[in-house]
């Protein structure tokens, strides 16, 4: 039993649960009564941070201090690449957005493993030239998302939103990707010692490239639902969802050196960080002192979310 | 020198215990050491030598116990006592600076801590350094400004050692296996410099699991098993055999099968095959054979093993394998575990696939599996979920074995598999082989240990990177062996090119953006004649001038090992404090901008004492700076003050003021940095930061200036840039953070931390300016400008890489 409650604990869901429960409690204080369509509706609004959210925790899980800080990007050109497929074929769009989604996360791998350059800097690069491609395209191509899209994220099943349902599935796809299959081994053998797992004969290189490559399919698809969710895209759809996912990231526990990472504690921190826009929105404060709250917030958590080293496991 | 009876110990060790949580590490140990006496201490892996090390150097507590120096009992105990009573230690994992030169490295260690600048004393400890070398290891050639990461392995392991014998009044010298890396003559010297310290007085604890060594270095011999004194022999009244069966081994048998080989086929053929380290190699391994590699350290002996493991997949002319190949290393830290995972899972690493379901990984297969090898190699521990980082070093190489032939490979490698393990593991891991070979697999051995050969069918000799003997069957010995070993080769002339001053100052990483600067400079003004006058210069680098600032300020947070990604919005911050508060109240702004800057101190010590990485902590800072500017400047607004405008305009004569500024911010950091002491201090943190701790310097402190420093070039970032802009504007500067990691990265620093490059830096700065003025210039779309910047990064950095590959850094 006490061990138990050791490991609960020591687990990585604790924290993000503990936020989005001192969340709500401010949410109902703030607006004075209980209420239940704030959780519905941070379901709903989730879902971007969440994808994010999980599709940074695989590229970061692949260590060496790997990011990718080009997101916001890949998620505002697949935005524009979604609109402009579906006016011909809705399922055709969605595909077009996943793929150049994945293929930008291809770039990134193979930029950053081949030509042996930090992944920060890859994606801080690719995202420049990828931000140049937004512009360029930008006034070029239809923005406007297809109508009949629209109406399909916005539709629910069992009083779940559609969005929420294709995302939570996702996550459950990729859990036992990550967890329970030789690839998602391989990704955090690879995350914890890169020349350990050359030596156990993982291929390296193939297995980085490929969490960027999820990574950036997983952004094409937050494109995708983002520009109906937004009705259209616009050149900076993506920077609002960039710090969110990123926090949402961390706090759910992923080593930020690689190799350990726990899918479900970073989405619940997505619906964390999406129940604090909602608190910081219903207070009724100024953006400078909403910002302030945010980023101690954020700070505390990550220092209560951290494990302690001191401490051994 | 032997102590006399009734003579006082120098300090002892009484009935010490020691636990970690239910863990006994150590229970009631004893240890007297007497002045002058050389005391070999052995012991099995996980005996509790390492802690008992670390509560005589103070830096762990003891649970219980006492210590004693010179007759009085000792209350308090740490690291500070242990240096004042005159105890030094070379570490089993080198505790050096590799980003630092050899005689910074040791002056880090014998530097004064003051802050009083003397002139000339880079040219004295450089001088030092030389003669300290030279008196423990005559004749050692090492170049004392080389950084440590351009040495040797053996190199590195002298500077190591030399700088443990630094230590004023040194009493007590604790070597940690100090010959791993050392070649026989070397080692020979080391223990020469064991019996002149110790004919001086100093007493010396010799760790080592090579026997004949102990053997020949010690006076007294400790035996340490479990945590408990298992005795104690002078060495003169001892024998090898006795030894050997008190610390838990069997003594090895003699007799020899030989077996033939002849018939049976060719798992790897290696013909005529030479590189950049290996000579005209020929190999061959049949099925079922154990072939050992040797010679002296660092002769291609890994080199091979790399080869033959990478052709599995990469194939090359000459080199044939017949089958799949496993490697196993004996650098656990380094290539081996899996620290977040357990027993099971390490064991599995290479095995996934056997134990797989339909599509996921079954539960059931993946536990019996690990099981099995669990039972068959009798683990000591909790069981198979018990963390890989929980077991002694002997433990966790069977598990790295275990991992090698669980992976049913056909030809499996051993890289020094006993490096540091106890007999009693060393016996078993022969066994284990033994086994393998039963298996039909085959096995190639690369052993430090001569004596280790003996259980090999077939052993290659290595000198320079060429093959100099094959021994076979009954002519496999440690004479024959160590005969071989010293066979002169042809040796090829590029082992120790000595770096020309030409070839170094080009290869300096300012190189870089200086030779951009030039070639862009010159476009740029032969598209814009105006752009070489003073007043071009003057305005276009007034332009640049805030980011020369930014720049330097990330550098100092990249020096650390981390990143600042918040320093966007702290420039603004900082522009919203000086435009607004300053402007109106300037007692009022001045007290802002130190708080400012105690934020930042702030955040280093909030990342060193909870060790969150520094990427998260700046990226969860941008909200509060963010917030903060918006509280101050809601709407862009307020102004420059006017001294400040007015200074930043001022006309210099001959040379336009930015440039002197610009100039001056480089050089006052490369001055603090390369010149003054701390500056040794500040650089070695992020290569090495417990090396910094173990010479005596507070880790938090020096990340604390470093941030302090990074705090205040950001303030002068920001006023530069209100002086720019003419006010506030919180939103503005958010385009500094990704610009100024750009920078560093094109001035020639890199992001792993250790190695700041202020005068790059600020040229780099400048070249990110003229290529936008360049675009501008060729009626470039804006759009493709930040696309640009993109591709000259990547294209700068892939051609760092080509160039360090042209040099044969690269291992792979």
């Amino acid at each position: 039993m006490n061990k138990k409650l050791k490991n609960m604990l020591n687990s990585p869901i604790l924290w993000p649960v503990i936020g989005c429960i001192i969340l709500y409690i401010m949410i109902c204080v703030v607006s004075g009564r209980v209420n239940v369509m704030v959780l519905t509706s941070g379901a709903k609004l989730c879902v971007f941070a969440m994808l994010l959210g999980i599709a940074q925790m695989i590229v970061v899980t692949s260590g060496k201090g790997a990011i990718d800080i080009s997101q916001k990007y890949v998620l505002t050109l697949t935005a524009y690449i979604s609109c402009a497929v579906m006016e011909k074929n809705i399922i055709l769009g969605l595909v077009a957005a996943v793929a150049v989604g994945a293929l930008c996360g291809l770039v990134n791998g193979s930029i950053s493993t081949f030509l042996n350059i930090h992944a920060m800097i890859t994606t801080m690069a690719t995202g420049y030239i990828y931000y140049s491609i937004i512009l360029v395209i930008s006034n070029k191509v239809p923005n406007s998302p297809n109508g009949s899209f629209v109406k399909f994220i916005n539709s629910s099943l069992f009083g779940v939103n559609s969005m929420t349902l294709i995302v939570v599935l996702i996550a459950v796809v990729l859990y036992f990707v990550l967890y329970k299959t030789k690839y998602g081994m391989n990704l955090h053998a690879t995350g914890q010692k890169r020349d350990a797992a050359r030596l156990a004969g993982v291929n390296v290189k193939k297995t980085v490239i490929t969490a960027f490559v999820i990574n950036g399919a997983l952004c094409g698809l937050a494109g995708a639902l983002n520009a109906a969710y937004c009705g259209g895209a616009n050149q900076d759809l993506g920077t609002t969802y960039f710090l969110p996912s990123i926090a949402a990231c961390f706090v759910g526990g992923t080593n930020a050196a690689g190799g350990r990472s726990n899918i479900i504690a970073v989405c619940i921190g997505a619906f964390m960080m999406t129940l604090m826009s909602t608190f910081l929105n219903a207070a009724k404060i100024g953006i400078g002192a909403q910002r302030l709250i945010q980023g101690i917030f954020i700070v505390l958590l990550l220092c209560a979310a951290t494990r302690n080293p001191n401490k051994k496991s | 020198m032997k102590h006399k009876e009734g003579q006082q110990p120098y300090l002892s060790l009484k009935n010490i215990d020691r636990f970690f949580g239910i863990t006994k590490a150590l229970q009631g140990v004893n240890l007297d050491i007497y002045e002058g006496e050389v005391i070999g201490l052995i012991g099995p892996n996980g005996a509790g030598k390492s802690t008992m090390m670390k509560i005589l150097t103070g830096v762990l507590p003891r649970t219980a116990g006492e210590i004693i120096f010179q007759g009085t009992p000792q209350e308090i105990y740490n690291s500070k006592v242990a240096k004042q009573i005159g105890i030094s230690c070379a570490y089993q994992d080198l505790s050096l600076c590799t980003n630092l030169s050899v005689f910074e490295n040791f002056a880090m260690l014998n530097m004064s801590h003051g802050f009083s600048p003397s002139a000339g004393w880079r040219r004295d400890a450089k001088k030092e350094a030389k003669e300290l070398l030279e008196k423990y290891f005559p004749g050692n050639g090492i170049d004392v400004t080389r950084p440590i990461e351009n040495l040797s392995l053996t190199d590195r392991q002298v500077v190591e050692i030399c700088k443990t014998l630094m230590t004023e009044n040194l009493k007590i010298l604790i070597l940690d296996e100090p010959t791993s890396a050392l070649s026989v003559d070397k080692a020979r010297q080391l223990h020469a410099v064991v019996k002149e310290l110790s004919s001086k007085g100093v007493a010396v604890i010799y760790i080592s699991h090579k026997l004949d060594e102990i053997r020949v270095v010690s006076d007294r011999i400790c035996i340490l098993t479990n945590g408990q004194n298992k005795g104690e022999f002078f060495t003169d009244i001892i024998t090898q055999d006795e030894l050997v069966e008190k610390t838990g081994g069997v003594p090895e048998k003699k007799e020899k099968e030989v077996r033939d080989f002849e018939n049976c086929e060719d798992m790897v053929r290696i013909t005529g095959y030479s590189d950049r380290n290996l000579s005209d190699i020929n190999v061959h391994l049949k099925k079922g054979e154990i072939v050992g590699i040797s010679g002296l350290a660092g002769s291609g002996q890994q080199e091979l093993l790399h080869l033959i493991f990478n052709s599995r997949v990469k194939p090359r002319a000459g080199v044939d394998i017949n089958g799949t190949v496993a490697y196993v290393s004996g650098d656990r830290a380094a290539e081996g575990v899996f620290h977040f995972w357990d027993i099971k899972n390490n064991i599995l690493a290479a095995n996934f696939d056997r134990v797989k379901g339909k599509f996921l990984i079954s539960r059931k297969k993946a536990n019996e599996s690990a099981q099995y090898w669990y039972d068959k190699l009798k683990f000591r521990a909790e069981g198979i979920g018990s963390n890989i980082m929980s077991l002694s070093g002997g433990n966790q190489q069977k598990a790295l074995i275990a991992r090698g032939i669980a992976s049913e490979a056909d030809i499996i490698l051993l890289n020094d598999p006993t490096a540091g393990v106890d007999i009693g593991t060393k016996q078993d891991i022969y066994a284990l082989l033994d086994e393998i070979r039963n298996m039909g697999k085959s096995v190639i051995l690369f052993s430090t240990e001569d004596s280790e050969m003996e259980i090999c069918d077939r052993v290659y000799v290595m000198r320079d990177g060429f093959i100099t003997k094959e021994l076979k069957g009954k002519e496999i010995d440690v004479p024959n062996i160590v005969a071989a070993a010293f066979i002169e080769t042809e040796k090829k002339n590029l082992a120790e090119k000595k770096q020309s001053s030409l070839s170094r100052f080009l290869g300096a990483r300012w190189m870089l953006p200086f030779l951009t600067l030039i070639i862009i400079f010159a476009v740029n003004s032969f598209m814009n004649p105006n752009l070489a006058t003073y007043m071009g210069l003057k305005m276009k680098i007034n332009t640049a001038f805030p980011l020369v600032l930014a720049a330097l300020g990330q550098m100092f947070v990249v020096m650390c090992g981390d990143v600042d990604m918040g320093n966007g919005y702290s420039i603004g911050l900082a522009n919203c404090i000086v435009a607004i508060w300053i402007t109106g109240s300037p007692l009022l702004g001045i007290l802002g901008l130190i708080l400012f800057i105690g934020i930042y101190v702030a955040m280093a010590a909030l990342i060193h004492l909870r060790r969150i990485p520094a990427i998260v902590v700046t990226m969860g800072m941008q909200f509060v700076w963010y917030g903060l500017a918006l509280m101050l400047a809601p709407t862009p607004g307020g102004s420059c003050p006017k001294w400040l405008s007015s200074f930043l305009k001022m006309n210099t004569p001959l040379v336009p003021q930015p440039i002197i500024l610009a100039a001056l911010a480089g050089l006052l950091s490369w001055f603090l940095l390369f010149r003054c002491r701390y500056g040794i201090v500040l650089r070695g943190i992020g290569n090495n930061a417990q090396s910094v701790e173990r010479s005596g310097w507070n880790y938090m402190l020096a990340k604390m200036t470093a941030y302090a420093i990074a705090g205040l070039f950001v303030v002068m970032a920001g006023m530069a840039y209100t002086s720019v802009c003419s006010g506030a504007d919180a939103n503005s500067s958010v385009n500094f953070n990704m610009m100024s990691i750009a920078t560093i990265i094109l001035g020639g620093c890199e992001m792993t931390g250790g190695v700041p490059v202020p005068l790059g830096v600020v040229m780099a700065a400048i070249v990110m300016n003229l290529i936008n003025t360049l675009l501008t210039a060729l009626k470039m779309n804006s759009n493709y400008q930040t696309a640009i910047i993109g591709i000259i990064l990547i294209s700068v950095l892939a051609l760092k890489y080509v160039i360090r590959r042209g040099e044969g850094g690269s291992r792979e």
